[in-house]
């Protein structure tokens, strides 16, 4: 029997335990709980360096943080990859395979495919040699050009070893965008969806099992590109649908107006079962979290997480918690999501994906957190913002920038000083989490200047990356 | 034909730093500033993003393209975007990662 012809439950609680995974030979762990079982504490972290947009003459770069608290360069930056070319905003990157092609032999899950926001141009970094990983390719922006689609943003491997990336605009930057397919030689193989099938685009996740992949709206690029301009919210430039794909026909088979609760929805997560037909989507400027869902058949969303805005003495509007990352543990218990302009980020109980429960939250920088969260360390401006967990779920880390021209609006200390990335203990057992008083990493002490930090992965695999088949 | 004239560009700092560039022929005003090693802010090179942007403080320059990233406010303003603006004249252009954060305000304070 097959693996795609095993028995789907519905019910069955987690991680595909019925999931016959003896010819488990490809990259990543056969399910999840195999990857909390199996997988080693995170020794390295890879997160991106950038210098877009500010007068430091300096292209962005892929940062080889050291996490292992053994090491005698815990808390450094210990590689920087320059990327080529500057003007690129590195943003968010992928493997080129993950979990879901655990099947696919002879695949490693060895290389990162990191694309340039702004230019449009694609990088691939070979990281065999962990600490010193090195660009083996570059596909330059004309290319992607020739497909009419600009602006990449969320990377997937996918079940048969090609890779998936969003794309957000249309050669000019602006709608519609759509989907860029890359082969296993990290060519270009075409677009994956019929131009025209969405408009808006922004992240998107799949589960294979289910056939589904559900992907989200920010706006064009020419609309967020230069800031965030609240005249562009009222001409109805900026998203708030979710879309509802089928996963092999490639085309959307319903589409979710989230409504006025539901503006800039990001980040998609499914839960990590791949029998699960759940999962959350933040939308960042009304600050909300919504639950989505398969019910008869049809997908549903429901707000399940309301943040409200907060008034503050410097501000003449109350300010909206933006809820800008979230992130699903790998056993699929809790929910995390950083309100980046609050400044707090929080962890939710979603044993009960319909009623998630506030379990515990940590304050540092953003509007309302303290300036200074660790003593005798540097100050700390933007909030939290994107996320990484560990496998085990016991360590959640995070960067504070969100994006170089909206850091400049909302923080723009943050350019000036860089970055910073923070870590929490976590205690899974009983839902508490603790700023970790030790753990600082600062990306504003470079050679080249102050940098911002984003997304952060794991060489084995994460929470925000890894799909089962 | 005859090709376009070289105009004397003076970029202009926001720390009071100030560079003088010949722009030649239809080149842009970031390409030379790329040649002279002078390192201006940039992304797209489409005309989409902003981050290329400056002010016209005096001269005239014209877009190749359109200039989609900016709204007519900030043309009316004499913002440019510099990877897609030549010069028709002698010009000074305020330049640097600060003129980019005037287009857009934090809309809630
Ligand atoms: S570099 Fe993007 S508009 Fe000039």
């Amino acid at each position: 029997m097959s693996d795609a012809d095993a028995p789907h439950d519905e019910h069955d609680d987690h991680a595909g335990h019925d999931h016959d995974h003896g010819d488990h030979a490809g990259p990543g762990y056969s399910t999840p709980q195999a990857a909390i079982e199996e997988s080693e504490r995170e020794q390295l972290a890879y997160v991106m360096g950038l210098y877009v947009g500010t007068d430091v003459d300096a292209p962005d770069f892929l940062g080889v943080v050291d996490v292992d608290p053994d090491s005698p360069t815990y808390c450094e930056i210990v590689d920087r990859v320059e990327m080529p070319n500057r003007g690129d905003e590195l943003h968010h990157f992928g493997w080129n395979a993950c979990s879901s092609s655990c099947h696919v032999e002879g695949l490693e899950r060895q290389h990162l495919v990191i694309p340039g926001q702004r230019s449009s141009r694609i990088h691939v970094v070979d990281t065999k040699d962990r600490r010193n990983p090195e660009i083996i390719e570059v596909i330059e922006p004309e290319e992607v050009f020739e497909y009419d689609l600009s602006a990449p943003h969320t990377v997937h491997c996918i079940p048969d070893g090609e890779i998936m990336l969003s794309m957000l605009g249309d050669a000019d930057g602006e709608l519609p965008g759509g989907f860029l397919l890359l082969n296993d030689d990290f060519e270009i193989e075409g677009r994956w969806d019929p131009p025209g099938e969405v408009e808006m685009n922004y992240d998107f996740w799949y589960q294979p099992r289910q056939n589904v992949m559900i992907s989200s709206e920010w706006a064009a690029p020419q609309t967020y590109y230069p800031g965030f301009d609240l005249d562009d919210v009222e001409a109805g430039k900026y998203g708030r649908k979710l879309h509802v794909w089928d996963w092999e026909e490639k085309e959307i088979r319903q589409t979710i107006d989230l409504g006025e609760e539901g503006m800039i929805p990001l980040e998609v997560r499914f839960l990590h079962s791949p029998v699960s037909t759940h999962g959350f989507v933040g939308a960042a400027l009304s600050s909300n979290v919504f639950h989505f869902y398969e019910q008869d058949g049809e997908y549903h969303a429901d707000k399940v997480i309301d943040v409200e805005p907060r008034e503050h003495d410097d501000w003449d509007m109350p300010v909206p918690g933006l809820v800008t990352d979230l992130l699903v543990s790998m056993d699929d218990r809790y929910l995390f999501f950083s309100n980046w302009l609050h400044g707090d980020v929080r962890m939710y109980d979603v044993s009960d994906p319909a009623n998630p429960r506030l379990a515990d939250r940590i304050w540092a920088g953003g509007n309302f957190g303290p300036r200074n969260p660790i003593e005798g360390e540097r100050d700390v401006f933007g909030g939290p913002q994107m996320l990484q967990l560990s496998l085990d779920g016991e360590r959640l880390y995070w960067t504070t920038s969100l994006f170089s021209t909206w850091d400049e609006q909302f923080y723009p200390e943050e350019g000036k000083q860089g970055s910073v990335m923070l870590k929490a203990d976590v205690n899974p057992r009983k839902g508490t989490m603790e700023l970790d008083q030790e753990f600082m990493v600062d990306f504003g002490d470079l050679p080249a200047g102050p940098a911002r930090a984003h997304e952060i992965r794991w060489p084995d695999g994460d929470c925000t990356s890894d799909v089962w088949m | 034909m005859t090709a376009p004239p070289d105009y004397a560009v003076t970029l202009e700092w926001e720390d009071g730093r100030t560079a003088d560039l010949s722009v030649a022929g239809d080149e842009t005003v970031l390409a030379a500033a790329e040649r002279e090693g002078l390192g201006l802010p940039f992304g797209c090179l489409t005309g989409a993003c902003a981050t290329c942007t400056g002010q016209v403080v005096a001269g005239d320059l014209v877009h190749r393209r359109e200039p989609r990233a900016l709204k007519p406010r900030h043309l009316d303003a004499e913002y440019v975007l510099l990877c897609i603006a030549v010069p028709r004249s002698d010009c000074r252009v305020r330049v640097g990662a600060a003129i980019q954060r005037e287009l857009v305000a934090n809309p809630w304070k």
